[in-house]
C-alpha cells in the first residue's frame, strides 16, 4: 500500500470515527437533563426560525416553556404535552414531525431522481472500453459524442425547469385570492341599511359616512343626507345634499332632501326647492305627498 | 451499446424530471398555505378569563351571544401601538351592535400597557393581563399581534397574525354583527 493510499485510509477512519462518536453522544439521553428543557427542545419556536422553544429567547418561547412546565406539574406525560401543543399549532410546531404523504415524497422523490441519474449518467459519460473501441474505432465516437450531448442538454434542461417552476408556482401563490371576495362598502351599506329600518339613523348615517371615504358616490352622500335628516341633524343633511346638488344640480332626491331640511333651517326657501324636485321628479313616489304638503 | 441504451436512459430522465417537477410545483403551491393560520372550519374557542387591567372580570364564556374580538398585543411590540386606535374606534362604534373588544396582553407589564393605552388614546379598551403567556399559548398564538373573531356561539371563525386593517375587520366582523 502507497503511503498515500495509507493516509487516505487514516483520514476517513478518523472522519468516521468523529462522525460515530458525535451521533452516540448527540442520541444518548442524558439522565440529569430538566424535563421542561427536553419537551421544548422538541418543540419549534413559531415565532422564530429555525430556533427550538428550549432555545428561543422571544417571548412567545417563553410563554410555552412555562406551558410545558405548568403541565408538567398537573401531573401530564410528555408524549400528551406535545399532542396538545399540536393541537393548538398543528404538526409543525413538532423539531421533528412525522413524514407522511406529500412531505415524505418531498423528501424520496429527489433522493430517487439523483439515485437515478447518478447512475445513468455513469453509464453514458464514462470513456469507452477499449475492446469497444477498438472493435468500433470509426463507429461508436460520433454515437458517444451525440450521447454526451443529450446529457448536458438534459442536465440544463433540468435546471431550467426546475427554476421556472420555483418561478411560476411562487406567482400562482400570489394570485390566489387571499380572503372571500366580499365587499366592505357593500357590506357597510348593507348594515347601514338595516340600521335605518331600525330607526336608528345616527348610527346609520356615521356608517354612510364610513362608506363614503371608501367610495364616494353621489348616491351613498344621498342616503347619509336622508339619515341626518332623520336623525334631525337637518343643518349636516342640508349641507350634504348641497355638495351633491353643485355636482348634479337636477338630482331629485338631492332637491328633496334640500327641501325637507329647509324646512327646518331656513323655512322661507323650502317651498321653492319643493316646487323644483316636483317640477323635475313629477313621478316620484315622494311626489305626491310633497305637493300636498307645498300646496298646503 | 451507448446509442441502445440512450432511449432508456432518455425516458428515465424525463420521468424523473416530470416527478420532480410536480412534486416541487405541489410543494411550493400547499407549502405556504398551511403556514397562513387563516381559518379553516371554525373550531371552538379556548378558554380566556381573569383579571382586567382594572380590576374587572373577564369571561369569554359569559360572553356567549357576543361577537369578540380577541388581539393580542404588549407594549414592547412596535406595531400593535399603530393598531390600538383601529381596535378602540370599532370597539365603541360597534358595541351597540353586540360587538365586544378585548385585548390580550401578552408579557408585560402593568405600567407599560397603561403607558401605551394612554398615549395611544385607547384606555377605554377592556385589557386582559397574560404576565406568563400561557392564555396565549392555549390559543395557539405565534406571535404578537395576533387577531381573533370568536362569533357568538363561541367559535373562532377567523384569526389573523399581524397588524389587523379596517378592511379586515369589515369583511371578517360586520357580516356577523349584521346577523344578530
Amino acid at each position: 500500500m502507497s503511503w498515500r493510499r495509507l493516509l487516505g485510509v487514516l483520514a476517513v477512519a478518523a472522519l468516521l470515527a468523529g462522525a460515530g462518536t458525535g451521533l452516540l453522544r448527540s442520541s444518548a439521553p442524558d439522565p440529569d437533563t430538566d424535563p421542561v428543557r427536553t419537551i421544548a427542545a422538541g418543540l419549534r419556536c413559531p415565532a422564530c426560525q429555525g430556533e427550538s422553544v428550549a432555545d428561543s429567547q422571544s417571548p412567545i418561547a417563553a410563554a410555552m416553556r412555562q406551558a410545558v412546565a405548568d403541565q408538567l406539574a398537573r401531573g401530564r406525560s410528555p408524549a400528551e404535552i406535545r399532542r396538545w401543543f399540536v393541537e393548538r399549532y398543528g404538526d409543525e410546531v413538532l423539531a421533528d414531525p412525522p413524514a407522511r404523504g406529500l412531505p415524505l415524497l418531498l423528501w424520496a422523490v429527489p433522493a430517487l431522481a439523483l439515485l437515478g441519474a447518478g447512475a445513468a449518467a455513469v453509464r453514458t459519460l464514462r470513456p469507452p472500453r477499449r475492446r469497444a473501441s477498438a472493435a468500433a474505432a470509426v463507429g461508436s465516437a460520433p454515437a458517444g459524442v451525440a450521447a454526451r450531448r443529450v446529457w448536458w442538454l438534459s442536465c440544463a434542461a433540468v435546471v431550467a425547469l426546475v427554476a421556472a417552476v420555483a418561478v411560476v408556482a411562487g406567482r400562482l401563490e400570489d394570485a390566489q385570492p387571499q380572503a372571500p371576495p366580499a365587499d366592505p362598502v357593500a357590506v357597510t351599506l348593507q348594515l347601514a341599511r338595516e340600521l335605518e329600518q331600525q330607526q336608528r339613523y345616527d348610527a346609520a348615517a356615521e356608517l354612510y359616512r364610513d362608506a363614503l371615504r371608501e367610495l364616494p358616490d353621489d348616491g351613498v352622500q344621498l342616503r347619509l343626507a336622508f339619515a341626518l335628516l332623520r336623525a334631525g341633524d337637518a343643518a349636516g343633511a342640508e349641507r350634504t345634499a348641497r355638495e351633491v346638488l353643485t355636482r348634479s344640480p337636477d338630482s331629485p332626491d338631492g332637491l328633496l332632501v334640500l327641501g325637507l331640511a329647509q324646512r327646518s333651517t331656513r323655512p322661507e326657501e323650502a317651498p321653492q326647492t319643493l316646487r323644483r324636485f316636483l317640477t323635475v321628479a313629477p313621478r316620484h313616489p315622494a311626489a305626491e305627498e310633497i305637493s300636498r304638503l307645498v300646496d298646503g | 451499446m451507448t446509442t441502445r441504451r440512450l432511449p432508456a436512459a432518455r425516458a428515465t430522465v424525463l420521468l424523473l424530471v416530470v416527478a420532480v417537477a410536480a412534486v416541487l410545483a405541489a410543494g411550493l403551491h400547499g407549502g405556504p398555505a398551511s403556514t397562513t393560520g387563516a381559518a379553516g372550519d371554525p373550531i371552538p374557542a379556548p378558554a380566556l378569563h381573569g383579571t382586567t387591567l382594572d380590576g374587572g372580570r373577564f369571561d369569554l364564556a359569559e360572553a356567549r351571544g357576543q361577537v369578540v374580538v380577541v388581539n393580542v398585543f404588549a407594549s414592547w411590540c412596535g406595531p400593535c401601538r399603530d393598531e390600538l386606535p383601529l381596535l378602540d374606534d370599532i370597539a365603541r362604534r360597534w358595541s351597540p351592535y353586540g360587538l365586544r373588544v378585548v385585548g390580550l396582553n401578552l408579557r408585560d407589564g402593568p405600567e407599560a400597557v397603561r403607558a401605551l393605552l394612554s398615549e395611544t388614546g385607547t384606555t377605554g379598551l377592556t385589557v386582559l393581563p397574560d404576565p406568563d403567556g400561557t392564555q396565549a399559548v392555549r390559543w395557539g398564538v405565534r406571535g404578537v399581534p395576533e387577531t381573533f373573531v370568536v362569533d357568538r356561539d363561541g367559535r373562532i371563525v377567523a384569526r389573523r397574525p399581524g397588524v389587523v386593517t379596517q378592511e379586515w375587520l369589515d369583511q371578517r366582523v360586520t357580516p356577523l354583527l349584521r346577523a344578530a
